[in-house]
Protein backbone atom coordinates (compact mmCIF):
# COMPACT_ATOMS: atom_id res chain seq x y z
CA UNK A 1 0.00 0.00 0.00
CA UNK A 2 1.49 3.52 -1.00
CA UNK A 3 0.79 5.73 2.45
CA UNK A 4 1.12 8.84 0.54
CA UNK A 5 -1.91 8.03 -1.45
CA UNK A 6 -4.67 9.93 0.90
CA UNK A 7 -7.35 7.10 0.44
CA UNK A 8 -4.75 4.48 2.31
CA UNK A 9 -5.16 6.63 5.56
CA UNK A 10 -8.68 5.79 5.80
CA UNK A 11 -8.23 2.47 4.72
CA UNK A 12 -5.26 2.08 7.78
CA UNK A 13 -7.27 3.95 10.09
CA UNK A 14 -10.61 2.24 9.29
CA UNK A 15 -9.04 -1.04 10.00
CA UNK A 16 -6.85 -0.30 13.27
CA UNK A 17 -10.72 0.57 14.70
CA UNK A 18 -11.94 -2.39 13.33
CA UNK A 19 -9.80 -4.70 14.58
CA UNK A 20 -9.78 -3.37 17.67
CA UNK A 21 -13.19 -3.42 18.23
CA UNK A 22 -13.35 -7.22 17.44
CA UNK A 23 -10.56 -7.60 19.27
CA UNK A 24 -11.72 -6.17 22.57
CA UNK A 25 -15.30 -7.98 21.73
CA UNK A 26 -14.12 -11.41 21.44
CA UNK A 27 -12.41 -11.09 24.76
CA UNK A 28 -15.17 -9.08 26.25
CA UNK A 29 -17.53 -11.89 24.99
CA UNK A 30 -14.87 -14.82 26.06
CA UNK A 31 -15.22 -13.30 29.64
CA UNK A 32 -18.67 -13.03 29.59
CA UNK A 33 -19.11 -16.56 28.43
CA UNK A 34 -16.38 -17.74 31.96
CA UNK A 35 -18.81 -15.38 33.90
CA UNK A 36 -21.95 -17.17 33.18
CA UNK A 37 -20.42 -21.29 33.32
CA UNK A 38 -18.37 -20.27 36.24
CA UNK A 39 -19.63 -19.01 39.64
CA UNK A 40 -19.65 -15.45 37.98
CA UNK A 41 -23.58 -14.82 38.51
CA UNK A 42 -22.85 -15.19 42.10
CA UNK A 43 -23.79 -13.23 44.83
CA UNK A 44 -20.64 -10.79 45.10
CA UNK A 45 -20.87 -9.97 41.37
CA UNK A 46 -24.90 -9.48 41.88
CA UNK A 47 -24.20 -7.59 45.23
CA UNK A 48 -21.82 -4.93 42.66
CA UNK A 49 -24.57 -3.77 40.63
CA UNK A 50 -26.31 -2.44 43.87
CA UNK A 51 -25.28 0.71 45.27
CA UNK A 52 -26.62 0.15 49.23
CA UNK A 53 -24.40 -2.94 49.01
CA UNK A 54 -21.08 -2.16 47.77
CA UNK A 55 -19.30 1.50 47.73
CA UNK A 56 -17.93 2.10 44.81
CA UNK A 57 -14.50 2.15 45.18
CA UNK A 58 -14.29 -1.84 46.13
CA UNK A 59 -12.70 -2.86 42.93
CA UNK A 60 -9.49 -3.99 43.54
CA UNK A 61 -7.82 -2.52 39.82
CA UNK A 62 -4.15 -2.75 40.71
CA UNK A 63 -2.35 -4.25 37.47
CA UNK A 64 -1.23 -6.62 39.83
CA UNK A 65 -4.64 -7.94 40.69
CA UNK A 66 -5.56 -7.97 37.19
CA UNK A 67 -2.12 -9.87 36.35
CA UNK A 68 -3.37 -12.65 38.67
CA UNK A 69 -6.92 -12.37 37.67
CA UNK A 70 -5.66 -13.80 33.65
CA UNK A 71 -3.23 -15.82 34.85
CA UNK A 72 -6.16 -17.82 37.04
CA UNK A 73 -8.53 -17.70 34.20
CA UNK A 74 -11.18 -15.11 36.28
CA UNK A 75 -14.07 -14.02 33.70
CA UNK A 76 -13.64 -10.21 35.52
CA UNK A 77 -10.18 -10.09 34.42
CA UNK A 78 -10.69 -11.08 30.89
CA UNK A 79 -13.33 -9.04 30.74
CA UNK A 80 -11.54 -5.82 32.50
CA UNK A 81 -8.60 -6.86 29.49
CA UNK A 82 -11.31 -6.65 26.63
CA UNK A 83 -12.62 -3.14 28.28
CA UNK A 84 -8.96 -2.07 28.27
CA UNK A 85 -8.35 -2.98 24.72
CA UNK A 86 -11.48 -1.39 23.89
CA UNK A 87 -10.03 2.04 25.37
CA UNK A 88 -6.55 1.55 23.95
CA UNK A 89 -8.02 1.43 20.31
CA UNK A 90 -9.36 5.11 20.22
CA UNK A 91 -5.28 6.30 21.50
CA UNK A 92 -4.20 3.49 19.01
CA UNK A 93 -5.73 4.79 16.01
CA UNK A 94 -4.23 8.91 17.39
CA UNK A 95 -1.01 7.33 17.52
CA UNK A 96 -1.14 5.86 14.07
CA UNK A 97 -2.77 9.33 12.49
CA UNK A 98 0.43 10.87 13.38
CA UNK A 99 2.48 8.48 11.54
CA UNK A 100 -0.24 8.51 8.58
CA UNK A 101 0.41 12.62 8.33
CA UNK A 102 4.21 11.70 8.80
CA UNK A 103 4.19 9.82 5.97
CA UNK A 104 1.79 11.83 4.08
CA UNK A 105 4.94 14.74 4.56
CA UNK A 106 1.84 16.84 6.44
CA UNK A 107 4.02 18.93 9.18
CA UNK A 108 0.74 20.78 10.00
CA UNK A 109 -1.33 17.67 10.47
CA UNK A 110 1.97 15.56 11.88
CA UNK A 111 1.34 18.59 14.55
CA UNK A 112 -2.14 18.64 15.34
CA UNK A 113 -2.21 15.01 15.95
CA UNK A 114 0.99 15.12 18.06
CA UNK A 115 -0.55 17.51 20.23
CA UNK A 116 -4.11 15.60 20.17
CA UNK A 117 -1.69 12.57 21.55
CA UNK A 118 0.50 14.27 23.86
CA UNK A 119 -3.41 15.79 25.68
CA UNK A 120 -5.15 12.47 25.54
CA UNK A 121 -2.24 11.04 27.37
CA UNK A 122 -1.39 13.54 29.55
CA UNK A 123 -5.91 13.17 30.64
CA UNK A 124 -5.61 9.49 30.87
CA UNK A 125 -2.78 8.94 32.57
CA UNK A 126 -1.64 12.22 34.59
CA UNK A 127 -4.56 13.45 35.38
CA UNK A 128 -6.10 10.67 37.32
CA UNK A 129 -3.31 11.39 40.13
CA UNK A 130 -3.79 14.98 40.58
CA UNK A 131 -5.67 15.47 43.98
CA UNK A 132 -9.37 16.76 43.55
CA UNK A 133 -9.39 15.67 40.02
CA UNK A 134 -12.38 13.64 39.43
CA UNK A 135 -13.14 14.27 35.67
CA UNK B 1 -33.72 -8.80 39.50
CA UNK B 2 -31.79 -12.07 38.87
CA UNK B 3 -28.18 -11.86 37.52
CA UNK B 4 -28.62 -13.14 34.11
CA UNK B 5 -31.43 -11.27 33.41
CA UNK B 6 -29.91 -8.21 34.17
CA UNK B 7 -26.49 -9.16 31.82
CA UNK B 8 -29.54 -10.24 28.76
CA UNK B 9 -31.63 -6.77 29.33
CA UNK B 10 -28.43 -4.45 29.33
CA UNK B 11 -27.07 -6.38 26.08
CA UNK B 12 -30.62 -6.28 24.31
CA UNK B 13 -30.98 -1.74 25.65
CA UNK B 14 -27.43 -1.25 24.46
CA UNK B 15 -28.00 -2.72 20.97
CA UNK B 16 -30.50 -0.57 20.94
CA UNK B 17 -28.10 2.46 22.49
CA UNK B 18 -25.63 1.16 19.63
CA UNK B 19 -28.01 1.85 16.82
CA UNK B 20 -29.11 5.68 18.12
CA UNK B 21 -26.15 6.38 19.34
CA UNK B 22 -23.59 5.79 16.21
CA UNK B 23 -26.53 7.37 13.87
CA UNK B 24 -26.82 11.05 15.55
CA UNK B 25 -23.02 10.85 16.73
CA UNK B 26 -23.61 10.96 20.32
CA UNK B 27 -22.11 7.86 21.43
CA UNK B 28 -24.61 5.21 23.55
CA UNK B 29 -24.39 6.75 27.39
CA UNK B 30 -27.81 9.04 27.04
CA UNK B 31 -29.63 5.67 26.70
CA UNK B 32 -27.20 3.58 28.94
CA UNK B 33 -27.17 6.03 31.81
CA UNK B 34 -30.97 6.66 32.55
CA UNK B 35 -31.37 2.75 32.66
CA UNK B 36 -29.10 1.77 34.55
CA UNK B 37 -29.77 4.14 37.36
CA UNK B 38 -33.64 4.39 36.85
CA UNK B 39 -34.63 1.04 36.07
CA UNK B 40 -31.93 -1.20 37.19
CA UNK B 41 -31.64 1.20 40.57
CA UNK B 42 -27.29 0.54 39.38
CA UNK B 43 -25.21 3.22 41.75
CA UNK B 44 -24.78 6.54 39.14
CA UNK B 45 -20.60 6.13 39.27
CA UNK B 46 -21.22 2.73 37.81
CA UNK B 47 -23.27 3.87 35.74
CA UNK B 48 -20.90 6.82 34.11
CA UNK B 49 -18.70 4.00 33.94
CA UNK B 50 -20.24 1.71 31.79
CA UNK B 51 -21.26 5.26 29.72
CA UNK B 52 -17.84 5.71 29.19
CA UNK B 53 -17.37 2.64 27.68
CA UNK B 54 -20.74 2.53 25.63
CA UNK B 55 -19.16 6.10 24.22
CA UNK B 56 -15.97 4.30 23.23
CA UNK B 57 -17.49 1.11 21.88
CA UNK B 58 -20.43 3.25 19.73
CA UNK B 59 -17.78 5.83 18.61
CA UNK B 60 -14.87 3.35 17.27
CA UNK B 61 -17.37 0.52 16.06
CA UNK B 62 -19.49 2.47 13.86
CA UNK B 63 -16.32 4.97 12.81
CA UNK B 64 -14.79 1.78 11.37
CA UNK B 65 -17.07 1.69 8.54
CA UNK B 66 -17.58 5.84 8.52
CA UNK B 67 -14.16 6.05 7.87
CA UNK B 68 -13.62 3.55 5.41
CA UNK B 69 -16.65 4.85 3.43
CA UNK B 70 -15.38 8.43 3.81
CA UNK B 71 -18.19 10.19 5.50
CA UNK B 72 -16.38 11.04 8.49
CA UNK B 73 -14.12 13.60 7.58
CA UNK B 74 -10.58 13.29 9.20
CA UNK B 75 -8.73 15.97 9.26
CA UNK B 76 -12.10 17.72 10.25
CA UNK B 77 -12.23 15.56 13.24
CA UNK B 78 -8.52 15.97 13.91
CA UNK B 79 -8.27 19.39 13.91
CA UNK B 80 -10.79 19.94 16.05
CA UNK B 81 -9.40 17.09 18.67
CA UNK B 82 -7.13 19.56 19.44
CA UNK B 83 -10.00 21.56 21.09
CA UNK B 84 -12.21 18.78 22.33
CA UNK B 85 -9.15 17.07 24.02
CA UNK B 86 -8.02 20.16 25.89
CA UNK B 87 -11.63 21.23 27.12
CA UNK B 88 -11.76 17.67 28.94
CA UNK B 89 -8.64 18.49 30.83
CA UNK B 90 -10.20 21.98 31.54
CA UNK B 91 -13.65 20.57 32.10
CA UNK B 92 -12.20 18.34 34.78
CA UNK B 93 -10.35 20.93 36.60
CA UNK B 94 -13.56 22.91 36.67
CA UNK B 95 -15.26 20.35 38.11
CA UNK B 96 -12.69 19.80 41.21
CA UNK B 97 -13.28 23.18 42.41
CA UNK B 98 -16.85 24.61 41.40
CA UNK B 99 -20.42 23.22 41.87
CA UNK B 100 -20.92 21.25 38.59
CA UNK B 101 -24.76 21.45 38.43
CA UNK B 102 -25.24 25.16 37.97
CA UNK B 103 -23.11 24.35 34.66
CA UNK B 104 -25.00 21.71 33.74
CA UNK B 105 -28.53 23.74 33.72
CA UNK B 106 -26.42 26.61 31.63
CA UNK B 107 -25.18 23.67 28.87
CA UNK B 108 -28.13 22.08 29.10
CA UNK B 109 -29.93 25.40 28.20
CA UNK B 110 -27.83 26.19 25.58
CA UNK B 111 -28.26 23.12 23.87
CA UNK B 112 -32.07 23.63 24.26
CA UNK B 113 -31.86 27.33 22.47
CA UNK B 114 -29.75 25.35 19.77
CA UNK B 115 -32.11 23.15 18.83
CA UNK B 116 -33.84 26.44 17.08
CA UNK B 117 -31.71 26.98 14.19
CA UNK B 118 -30.94 23.39 14.13
CA UNK B 119 -34.57 22.98 13.64
CA UNK B 120 -34.76 26.10 11.24
CA UNK B 121 -32.47 23.77 8.51
CA UNK B 122 -35.10 20.87 9.09
CA UNK B 123 -35.61 20.37 5.38
CA UNK B 124 -32.04 21.01 3.91
CA UNK B 125 -30.24 18.18 2.62
CA UNK B 126 -26.81 19.51 1.84
CA UNK B 127 -25.65 22.85 2.89
CA UNK B 128 -24.38 25.36 0.19
CA UNK B 129 -20.83 24.69 0.37
CA UNK B 130 -18.95 28.07 0.65
CA UNK B 131 -15.45 28.47 -0.94
CA UNK B 132 -12.58 26.61 0.32
CA UNK B 133 -10.45 29.92 1.72
CA UNK B 134 -8.82 31.83 4.52
CA UNK B 135 -7.67 29.37 7.82
CA UNK B 136 -9.90 26.64 6.13
CA UNK B 137 -8.05 25.58 2.87
CA UNK B 138 -4.78 26.12 5.09
CA UNK B 139 -6.40 23.37 7.19
CA UNK B 140 -7.10 21.22 4.25
CA UNK B 141 -11.11 21.55 5.70
CA UNK B 142 -13.05 19.76 2.62
CA UNK B 143 -13.61 16.75 1.26
CA UNK B 144 -16.73 14.48 -0.67
CA UNK B 145 -18.36 11.44 0.10
CA UNK B 146 -21.24 9.29 -1.90
CA UNK B 147 -24.96 9.22 -1.14
CA UNK B 148 -26.18 5.90 -1.32
CA UNK B 149 -28.47 6.92 -4.76
CA UNK B 150 -24.56 7.40 -6.24
CA UNK B 151 -24.64 11.16 -6.16
CA UNK B 152 -21.08 12.55 -4.95
CA UNK B 153 -21.49 14.96 -2.14
CA UNK B 154 -18.56 17.96 -2.28
CA UNK B 155 -18.38 20.31 0.78
CA UNK B 156 -16.22 22.94 2.20
CA UNK B 157 -16.09 23.70 5.95
CA UNK B 158 -16.04 27.28 6.92
CA UNK B 159 -15.34 29.10 10.13
CA UNK B 160 -12.88 26.68 11.70
CA UNK B 161 -12.31 29.14 14.60
CA UNK B 162 -15.87 29.05 15.41
CA UNK B 163 -15.97 25.17 15.20
CA UNK B 164 -12.74 25.07 17.54
CA UNK B 165 -14.68 27.38 19.66
CA UNK B 166 -17.82 24.78 20.14
CA UNK B 167 -15.93 22.05 20.29
CA UNK B 168 -14.05 23.21 23.03
CA UNK B 169 -17.45 23.63 25.07
CA UNK B 170 -17.81 20.55 23.96
CA UNK B 171 -14.74 19.21 25.89
CA UNK B 172 -15.46 20.90 28.73
CA UNK B 173 -19.06 19.21 29.06
CA UNK B 174 -17.34 15.96 28.58
CA UNK B 175 -14.40 16.31 30.88
CA UNK B 176 -17.10 18.24 33.56
CA UNK B 177 -20.14 15.82 33.42
CA UNK B 178 -18.86 12.56 31.58
CA UNK B 179 -21.42 13.10 29.04
CA UNK B 180 -22.95 15.16 27.11
CA UNK B 181 -20.02 16.41 24.75
CA UNK B 182 -21.02 14.54 20.94
CA UNK B 183 -24.04 17.03 21.32
CA UNK B 184 -21.97 20.37 21.17
CA UNK B 185 -19.49 18.78 18.30
CA UNK B 186 -22.28 18.04 15.79
CA UNK B 187 -23.34 21.74 16.49
CA UNK B 188 -19.98 23.16 15.92
CA UNK B 189 -19.86 21.45 13.09
CA UNK B 190 -23.43 21.90 11.32
CA UNK B 191 -23.73 25.29 12.25
CA UNK B 192 -20.33 27.00 12.58
CA UNK B 193 -18.75 25.05 9.98
CA UNK B 194 -21.38 24.34 7.88
CA UNK B 195 -20.89 20.18 6.66
CA UNK B 196 -23.18 18.62 5.59
CA UNK B 197 -25.22 16.77 8.55
CA UNK B 198 -23.57 13.13 7.82
CA UNK B 199 -20.79 14.42 7.88
CA UNK B 200 -21.11 16.37 11.13
CA UNK B 201 -22.75 13.10 12.89
CA UNK B 202 -19.87 10.71 11.89
CA UNK B 203 -17.39 13.21 12.56
CA UNK B 204 -18.67 13.93 15.79
CA UNK B 205 -19.23 9.95 16.30
CA UNK B 206 -15.28 9.39 14.85
CA UNK B 207 -13.88 11.92 18.16
CA UNK B 208 -16.16 11.31 20.95
CA UNK B 209 -13.99 8.02 21.36
CA UNK B 210 -10.98 10.47 21.71
CA UNK B 211 -12.77 12.21 24.45
CA UNK B 212 -14.21 9.60 26.53
CA UNK B 213 -10.61 7.62 26.37
CA UNK B 214 -9.58 10.59 27.81
CA UNK B 215 -11.53 10.58 30.64
CA UNK B 216 -11.88 6.56 30.98
CA UNK B 217 -8.35 6.51 33.15
CA UNK B 218 -9.93 8.25 35.94
CA UNK B 219 -12.88 5.83 36.04
CA UNK B 220 -10.91 2.93 35.33
CA UNK B 221 -8.28 3.71 38.23
CA UNK B 222 -11.57 3.98 40.96
CA UNK B 223 -13.23 0.95 39.90
CA UNK B 224 -16.24 2.41 38.36
CA UNK B 225 -15.84 0.11 35.25
CA UNK B 226 -17.79 -3.23 37.08
CA UNK B 227 -16.94 -6.09 34.43
CA UNK B 228 -20.56 -7.52 35.25
CA UNK B 229 -22.55 -4.16 33.98
CA UNK B 230 -19.88 -3.11 31.13
CA UNK B 231 -19.76 -6.42 29.50
CA UNK B 232 -23.30 -6.87 28.47
CA UNK B 233 -23.54 -2.93 27.48
CA UNK B 234 -20.02 -3.53 25.65
CA UNK B 235 -20.74 -6.19 23.29
CA UNK B 236 -24.41 -4.49 22.76
CA UNK B 237 -22.83 -1.00 22.32
CA UNK B 238 -20.39 -2.96 19.34
CA UNK B 239 -23.22 -5.07 17.80
CA UNK B 240 -25.73 -1.90 17.62
CA UNK B 241 -23.04 0.29 16.63
CA UNK B 242 -22.45 -1.93 13.51
CA UNK B 243 -26.17 -1.87 12.76
CA UNK B 244 -26.13 1.66 13.18
CA UNK B 245 -23.24 2.48 10.69
CA UNK B 246 -25.14 1.09 8.20
CA UNK B 247 -28.58 2.54 8.57
CA UNK B 248 -27.00 5.95 8.32
CA UNK B 249 -25.27 5.21 5.09
CA UNK B 250 -28.07 4.19 3.83
CA UNK B 251 -30.29 7.55 5.17
CA UNK B 252 -30.72 11.02 3.80
CA UNK B 253 -29.09 13.80 5.96
CA UNK B 254 -32.60 15.56 6.20
CA UNK B 255 -33.57 12.09 8.24
CA UNK B 256 -30.50 12.36 10.15
CA UNK B 257 -31.31 15.83 11.07
CA UNK B 258 -34.51 14.83 12.09
CA UNK B 259 -33.48 12.00 14.77
CA UNK B 260 -30.57 14.40 16.04
CA UNK B 261 -32.98 16.60 16.67
CA UNK B 262 -35.41 14.41 18.96
CA UNK B 263 -32.00 13.13 20.41
CA UNK B 264 -31.06 16.58 21.13
CA UNK B 265 -34.04 17.51 22.94
CA UNK B 266 -34.05 14.55 24.80
CA UNK B 267 -30.55 14.79 26.14
CA UNK B 268 -30.55 18.48 27.17
CA UNK B 269 -33.92 17.93 29.37
CA UNK B 270 -31.89 14.65 30.72
CA UNK B 271 -29.53 17.31 31.53
CA UNK B 272 -30.77 19.65 33.13
CA UNK B 273 -33.59 18.03 35.03
CA UNK B 274 -30.55 15.34 36.43
CA UNK B 275 -28.55 18.85 37.54
CA UNK B 276 -31.92 20.10 39.49
CA UNK B 277 -31.86 16.72 40.81
CA UNK B 278 -35.36 15.80 39.27
CA UNK B 279 -33.73 12.65 37.34
CA UNK B 280 -30.75 11.12 38.67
Amino acid sequence: MNLRDPDSMNVVIGKVLRYGVLLSGVIILLGTIGMAAGNGFSDTSAALTYSDTVPHDSLDVSPAALLHGLVTFSAFSWIELGVIVLIATPVARVMISVLLFAAERDKLYVLITAVVLTLLLFSMLVTPFIPGFHA
Amino acid sequence: MFIIEFVVLMFLISVFAGVFGSIVGLGGGIVVVPVLTVLMGVDIHFAIGASIVAIIGTSSGAASTYVRDKVTNLRVGMFLELASASGAITGAAIAAYTNSAALAVIFGSILLVSLVPMLMKIGVDVPQSPELEGPSKRLGLTGSYTEPDGRVVRYNATRPAEGLAGTAVAGVLSGLLGIGGGAFKVISMDLAMKLPMKVSTTTSNFMIGVTAAASAGIYFARGDVVPIIVAPVALGILIGAAIGARLLLRSRNTTVRKVFAVVLAIAAAEMILSALGVAP
